[in-house]
């Protein structure tokens, strides 16, 4: 679910530490694989060799593990009919639209309140500690509130998410802010800068990076929450796809939604990385 | 009359707080403004009157006959079994990831699957193979915590300085002393911070799991007051959730600072 960089960037609270730590921080933007390759293509065939091992052998029941031919042709079957009247095209737009919906409300409020804070002692005052009580609180734990408070609806979805991925920007942002070297800021001064022009030019830009890698962390928790609050309450989506083939003891549709969630959280986190590594080119160079 | 300066020269030297304080007076008003003056309804949000209620009615009486003590004891029993389990494994797997590329290939397509996948996705098809006591649980929290694990530790090992390690082997170290005193130390750091980003992880996980599938802890007694529209519940619930977490990670902070001393002073 997190980075090494991430790991860093969310641990990284205490200003004195971000100051410390502000070289440690310079991502490997690329998690490339090392060591060759053809040991990675066997243990991912080796795990479906013994998948299909237990199945033909029928260690454990049918009902309970499928085979990967059954699965397979589920799969086809989900992709053109649909399961229960929705395909699985329907229920994968529907987990990313309250996914991204969520995210980007939490960005385009979380990253300027983020800034603000970590820009101006005051505000960062008057509103750390709500965001601080909030990052450690598990999400699933306030939907059953959102849900008496907005109904059952995306509304209250689209709010859990909302909540998920905002202290966690926010967080970011404002510690982004703190990785400025004050030298910088203090040369755009003597050379004439504005306030504005100062933080435009020298501390936006520093904290980008920064701004990224929470905006990935957030990503992700937004997409595991979010398949968390489809179980719980929703009529379509692939956390619902799951939780509804459970009751019927589909298995063969449980195993395509872990696998679709798995790939599309895959894809989800390096589409961050490539925007990370296209926009904040200057990540890593001092 | 000498206290009134004093009062003022104090309020100056809280500096920064002050903002906070009045921050934190005017939510607070508001929260009691809104409930006590009937602005909004008992049952979606309570007074802090009915809050504390609530709290003390959870700790005499309980809910559901377990008091709020023994749900919280049970959520922290589970989250500790699937974290310990986890995170051992994780650790163990990542040192041998960061120490051998080959153990590297071979492990880490399955690592990077699992890492980004939704853990509650797999925890249904657990419950389907395993029934619903403690076994998915904690067999959920296990997969929760080692990937976490397995790449903090897999990145302390990169990081170690190659020339502590060479200056350790020019001293005729033999590879196991590089391990044991060199490697190992050095990535200590890295793991204990992959240990608190895994607390975080499976204590969140573990959450959501007892509010979709379990009978008892803290997670469970939130949904299930929430069913029943018992909103102080819910928020009491909420509150002992933040604090446990809270507690835990200060916790392995502590014990982080204890043993890893030698962190940052590179």
């Amino acid at each position: 679910m997190l980075d090494s960089d991430a790991v860093k960037g969310w641990l990284v609270w205490g200003r004195r530490q971000v100051r410390r730590s502000a070289s440690a921080l310079r991502d490997r933007a690329e998690t490339g694989l090392h060591g060759p390759h053809w040991l990675s293509v066997l243990s991912v065939v080796l795990v479906f060799f013994a998948w299909w091992f237990v199945h033909a052998f029928a260690l454990v029941p049918e009902v309970l593990l499928p085979g990967p031919g059954e699965v397979g042709a589920t799969f086809i079957d989900i992709l053109r009919n649909g399961y229960r009247e929705t395909t699985l095209w329907q229920n994968s737009a529907a987990t990313l639209w309250r996914c991204g919906a969520g995210f980007l409300l939490a960005c385009l409020t979380g990253v300027p309140l983020g800034l603000a804070m970590g820009y101006r002692p005051r505000v960062r005052a008057a509103c750390d500690y709500i965001v601080q009580f909030m990052r450690p609180l598990p999400p699933l734990s306030y939907l059953i509130l959102l849900i008496l408070w907005l109904g059952t609806g995306d509304a209250s979805k689209i709010a859990l998410l909302y909540l998920t991925a905002f202290p966690i920007v926010a967080s970011s942002a404002m510690a982004g802010v703190w990785t400025t070297k004050l030298e910088r800021i203090q040369a755009a001064r003597a050379l004439g800068a504005s306030e504005t022009q100062v933080f435009r030019y020298v501390v936006f830009p520093s904290a980008l990076p920064l701004i990224f890698t929470g905006g990935r962390i957030a990503l992700a928790a937004a997409f595991s929450t979010v398949v968390a609050a489809e179980l719980m309450a929703a009529t379509d989506g692939l956390g619902w796809m799951v939780f509804s083939a459970s009751r019927f003891l589909r298995n063969d549709v449980i195993i395509i939604g872990i696998i679709v969630l798995g790939i599309l959280g895959m894809v989800l986190s390096r589409l961050v990385l490539v925007l990370d590594s296209r926009i904040v080119h200057w990540r890593g160079v001092e | 009359m000498s206290a009134i300066p004093a009062l003022g020269s104090l309020w100056r030297a809280l500096g920064e707080r002050r903002v906070t304080a009045v921050s934190v007076l005017v939510v607070m008003l508001a929260w009691v403004g809104a409930t006590e003056g009937g602005l909004v309804d008992d049952l979606f949000l309570p007074s802090p009157s009915s809050l504390w209620d609530g709290f003390l009615d959870l700790v005499e009486n309980g809910y559901k006959s377990r008091t709020i003590w023994e749900h919280a004891g049970l959520s922290l029993e589970r989250v500790l079994s699937g974290f310990v389990t986890g995170a051992l494994v994780g650790t163990f797997l990542g040192l041998a990831m960061g120490y051998n590329r080959k153990v590297e290939a071979f492990f880490s397509p399955l690592i990077e699957f699992l890492r980004p996948l939704p853990q509650l996705a797999y925890l249904v098809l657990l419950i389907v193979w395993f029934g619903i006591d403690e076994t998915p649980q904690i067999i959920l929290l296990f997969l929760t915590a080692l990937p976490v694990s397995a790449i903090a530790a897999m990145d302390g090992v990169k990081g170690v300085s190659v020339l502590r390690m060479q200056a350790a082997r020019s001293m005729g170290a033999s590879e196991w002393q590089v391990f044991r005193y060199v490697v190992f130390p050095s990535a200590l750091h890295e793991i204990f911070t992959g240990a608190r980003l895994a607390v975080g992880v499976v204590y969140a996980t573990l959450i959501a799991a007892e509010i979709i599938a379990g009978s008892t802890g803290l997670g469970w007694m939130i949904l299930d007051a929430g069913r029943f529209l018992r909103s102080d519940y819910v928020f009491v619930g909420i509150l002992a959730i933040g604090i446990m977490g809270l507690l835990l990670d200060r916790l392995l902070l502590a014990i982080e600072h204890r043993v890893v001393h030698w962190a940052g002073r590179d």
